[in-house]
């Protein structure tokens, strides 16, 4: 006996009706976006050259600094013990405005995005490849912007900038980012 | 007026299947509403930092924030020979077809029968109608179920909206279905929101005479995302050996839209369409009754058709979610040797979930109906000429983590239940060692079936005519030799063992190795019947038939590798090489006639090596080498080619490239078709300009 097509239909969808009701609601998925760029992070501290003097010897470790609050959660401690090219990494958080010069990457959380203007201003001579997922990010004058698209992450690398910070941002890494030209320095919005 | 017999064969499909999946749909019916939700999502997941933190930087641009149902997974993971194309690699390439983009996969043969004409199989056993491979293009599957095959010249979209191409060589029964024997090649278009904004392109050369396309994206609200794009191409005629221009240009006119929606709650739904229409010609040999027995026409005709899409998904935590996806095709041919029209409905339901901490299961069901009518012709016809038919599937998949971060297994089974062969089971087990986090080891062991097609059960194609009147037939009637269906005809089946390993021994280097020895068992054979006059009162010829059955069984075993090295920023080279070497062992009655089987028509060996350089002042310099080893029971040469690409960007915006294919001689030959003999011909040497503008 042969199931007819519009039985079927009708089953498949009343019982896709009652799974959907009896599963938990899921929260947005945090954890994975912020995993993902935990992972951005690590990466960028690979394909990016910073000056001699950011680094005062062989033994400094890369100062990865969350500015704001932390969204990471657990998923930075992945970074913990990885070494790039030699050099530990080792991670600052809430990090102050005065500590900022020891800081070779600074990730902006997006609670900072009030004072977007005044920290980029801070963080210009320090030598820091300045990170957010803050909207817009590269274009106010940050480097690397992580733009969230709801499949994926992209780059946004605002190349004048790192001139600017006197980071060298690698081809490699520039080819898979949108580039953007342009320096507000700050003072604008 | 033509008579059409309707005959439903649903009554053919097993009792028993149909009941066992009933009663399997039945159970999961009532675990699912009666227990508590299974996905414990756990919001914090240091395994998946981890995860992320081992993948290279290109890697992580395509992984998926919301994972889809099939699971966006790091390459380096998956238990199985996989090869992605990248958008990238097909624009570097300088490929104008899904075909020609499939020659850089390791494992992959792809021949050119004419200008039109590809045969693409992995693993061995090739043809025009090569029937051992799944297709997909966003998840709606472009199998035929006439031959069991793919009508590569039907299958296009706009290459620039090409996300990614994952071809996965090796039996991918548990979750794409039957017929993914040696492989599956999955195509992946970008979202809507991925291709905003508009894009135009145009250009010719010598065998691409002219081409063009548009596409245009737009928003439309804060969360749908729309695009549309036209594409036309017109194609040169190719070359006979003599030198002498074929028959066999075409040109397709093409359009097709997409939109995807992101709701607010997890949910998100995408509809697209494609619809195509265009004019094909080539040369056919036909037997025929009367001296000489054989008459060559050239003609054109008409190919067409269009699909719609539906897909809708919902997130229901951070690990599990599903998937329900409805699309309808049509194709049709007209008139070639036989009218042809297809339709297709498909639907599809997939589930993902965790149970505990250390299993992932996903699991599916499947109905798809088919429906046929065929316009016979003289030399091919099928009895009935038109038939519908349907086939329900279910799939379950575990991935067991058996220990973190080091050993994972996964099992998984399809179950499939169809109008030729009633019910199919296709396990498969898959394990995956990780010692360290720059090598990976994996293995697995599949069962896998390719089911009849209406070409194995129903045809009846004049092969051969033999005159009378000379040794091999004395008597005064021609003998008119005729490939007959069985309806008997059984699934072919594979037994496949492979294994592979994965390392990467420096951020700018990567390898890929895989193995595999691959087990088939009632391979298609033909055999001769009695012969008999026909018509019977008043014969004009005698018939000599050959029937098909499942005698052969064969052994196949070869070597895949892929190699990935960038010795700086701005140079990066791609290598590919196969071995392959088939083993055919043929039951006793059985005949391996040439026109009708080609199993031993593989290459042993094929290089691919692609370097692409970035230059200053915003240039491109690409290079293709390609060597495919000689197929000596088919009488083609082994050949080495060259592509060149030279690219330039004036603006960021405009892209001006020349293409420079098959550079090396001035045409070789890659294949000599079988069944319907298309007579073969030459590819060229050819040259295009083209120019792409982004706005």
């Amino acid at each position: 006996m042969m199931m007819k097509p519009c039985r079927l239909v009708l089953i498949i969808l009343v019982w896709s009706i009652i799974c959907v009701g009896q599963m938990a609601r899921g929260e947005p998925p945090v954890s994975r976006e912020y995993a993902l760029k935990a992972a951005f992070l690590y990466n960028f501290a690979k394909f990016v050259e910073w000056p001699k003097e950011a680094f005062p010897d062989e033994s400094t470790p890369i100062a990865i600094c969350i500015v704001g609050d932390d969204p990471f959660g657990i998923a930075l401690e992945a970074v913990k013990g990885r070494a790039v090219r030699g050099r530990k990494t080792v991670i600052k958080r809430g990090v102050k405005p005065d500590e900022l010069t020891t800081c070779h990457i600074c990730f902006v959380s997006r609670s900072e995005e009030e004072n977007l203007a005044e920290s980029l201003a801070e963080l210009r001579d320090c030598h820091a490849l300045t990170v957010s997922d803050v909207e817009g990010f590269a274009q106010r004058g940050g480097v690397i912007g992580l733009v969230t698209v709801e499949d994926g992450i992209h780059l946004e690398i605002n190349v004048d900038a790192a001139e600017r910070a006197g980071v060298t941002v690698s081809s490699r890494l520039l080819k898979l980012a949108k580039i953007i030209r342009g320096d507000t320095g700050g003072r604008e919005n | 007026m033509i008579h059409r017999s309707h005959i439903r064969f649903g009554q053919q499909g097993s009792f028993i299947g149909r009941g066992i999946w009933c009663v399997a749909m039945g159970i999961w019916l009532l675990l699912t509403a009666i227990s508590p939700s299974w996905s414990q999502a756990s919001q914090d997941d240091p395994g998946l930092s981890e995860e992320f933190m081992e993948m290279s930087i290109e890697d992580l641009m395509t992984v998926k924030i919301t994972s889809v149902a099939k699971k966006a997974q790091s390459l380096s993971e998956a238990a199985a020979a996989i090869f992605v194309i990248t958008q990238e690699d097909i624009r570097r390439s300088g490929v104008t077809s899904i075909a020609e983009a499939l020659r850089m996969v390791p494992g992959l043969q792809v021949a050119r029968i004419d200008a039109n004409k590809w045969t693409i199989t992995s693993r061995g056993f090739s043809g025009r109608f090569s029937n051992k491979l799944l297709v997909l293009i966003d998840g709606r599957s472009v199998y035929t179920p006439i031959f069991s095959g793919v009508f590569w010249d039907a299958q296009d979209t706009l290459l620039e909206d090409i996300e990614r191409i994952e071809v996965i060589r090796g039996p991918g029964a548990t979750l794409w279905g039957a017929n993914a024997v040696n492989g599956v090649i999955n195509i992946i278009t970008k979202t809507a929101k991925d291709t905003q904004g508009g894009l135009m392109y145009g250009g010719a050369g010598t065998e691409e005479r002219g081409f063009g396309g548009v596409r245009y994206g737009t928003k439309l609200g804060d969360h749908t995302y729309w695009r549309i794009y036209t594409k036309y191409f017109n194609r040169d005629d190719a070359v006979y050996a003599s030198g002498d221009d074929a028959a066999d240009g075409w040109d397709v006119l093409r359009g097709g839209f997409r939109m995807d929606w992101q709701g607010s709650g997890g949910d998100s739904l995408t509809l697209s369409g494609d619809i195509y229409d265009g004019e094909i010609g080539e040369r056919i040999t036909t037997p025929s009754l009367a001296f000489p027995y054989s008459s060559t026409t050239d003609q054109e005709y008409n190919q067409g058709g269009g699909n719609l899409l539906g897909r809708w998904e919902r997130k229901i935590s951070e690990t599990s979610d599903m998937a329900l996806q409805l699309y309808y095709d049509r194709y049709d041919i007209d008139p070639s040797i036989i009218g042809l029209t297809v339709d297709t409905v498909d639907m599809d339901f997939q589930h993902r979930f965790s149970l505990g901490d250390r299993q992932e299961i996903i699991w599916g069901l499947g109905y798809r109906y088919m429906s046929d009518d065929i316009d016979n012709g003289a030399t091919v016809s099928f009895m009935p000429d038109s038939r519908d038919y349907d086939i329900f599937s279910a799939f379950v998949q575990d991935e067991i983590v058996v220990v973190e971060d080091l050993l994972k297994l996964v099992l998984g089974s399809k179950f499939e239940d169809n109008d030729y062969t009633g019910f199919e089971v296709q396990p498969n087990a898959r394990l995956t060692w990780m010692p360290h986090e720059q090598h990976s080891v994996w293995a697995a062991v599949s069962r896998a079936v390719r089911t009849p097609s209406r070409a194995e059960d129903d045809v009846r194609i004049g092969l051969a005519v033999i005159p009378p009147g000379i040794p091999q037939n004395p008597g005064p009637l021609p003998v008119e030799l005729t490939a007959v269906g069985d309806r008997d005809f059984d699934s072919e089946e594979l037994l496949a063992y492979e294994i592979g390993y994965r390392v990467r021994p420096m951020d700018e280097l990567s390898l890929d190795v895989t193995a595999f020895f691959n087990d088939y068992d009632s391979l298609r054979t033909g055999k001769f019947g009695m012969p008999f006059p026909d018509p019977p009162l008043s014969p004009t010829r005698m018939v000599l038939p050959f029937t098909q059955d499942n005698e052969d069984e064969a052994e196949t075993y070869g070597v895949e590798l892929a190699a990935d090295w960038r010795p700086s920023d701005w140079w990066r080279f791609q290598g590919a090489y196969s071995y392959l070497n088939i083993v055919l062992e043929q039951g006793d009655d059985s005949v391996e006639l040439s026109s009708t089987s080609r199993r031993s028509a593989s290459p042993h060996h094929q290089v691919s090596l692609r370097s692409a350089m970035d230059l200053p002042g915003g240039l491109e310099l690409d290079l293709w080498f390609r060597y495919v080893d000689d197929l000596p029971s088919l009488d083609v040469d082994d050949y080495i080619t060259l592509d060149t690409r030279l690219g330039w960007h004036p603006r960021k915006d405009l892209e001006i490239s020349v293409v420079g294919q098959n550079l090396l001689d001035n045409q070789h030959p890659e294949y000599q078709p079988e069944f319907l003999d298309t007579a073969p011909t030459e590819v060229e040497h050819s040259i295009y300009a083209k120019i792409t503008w982004q706005f």
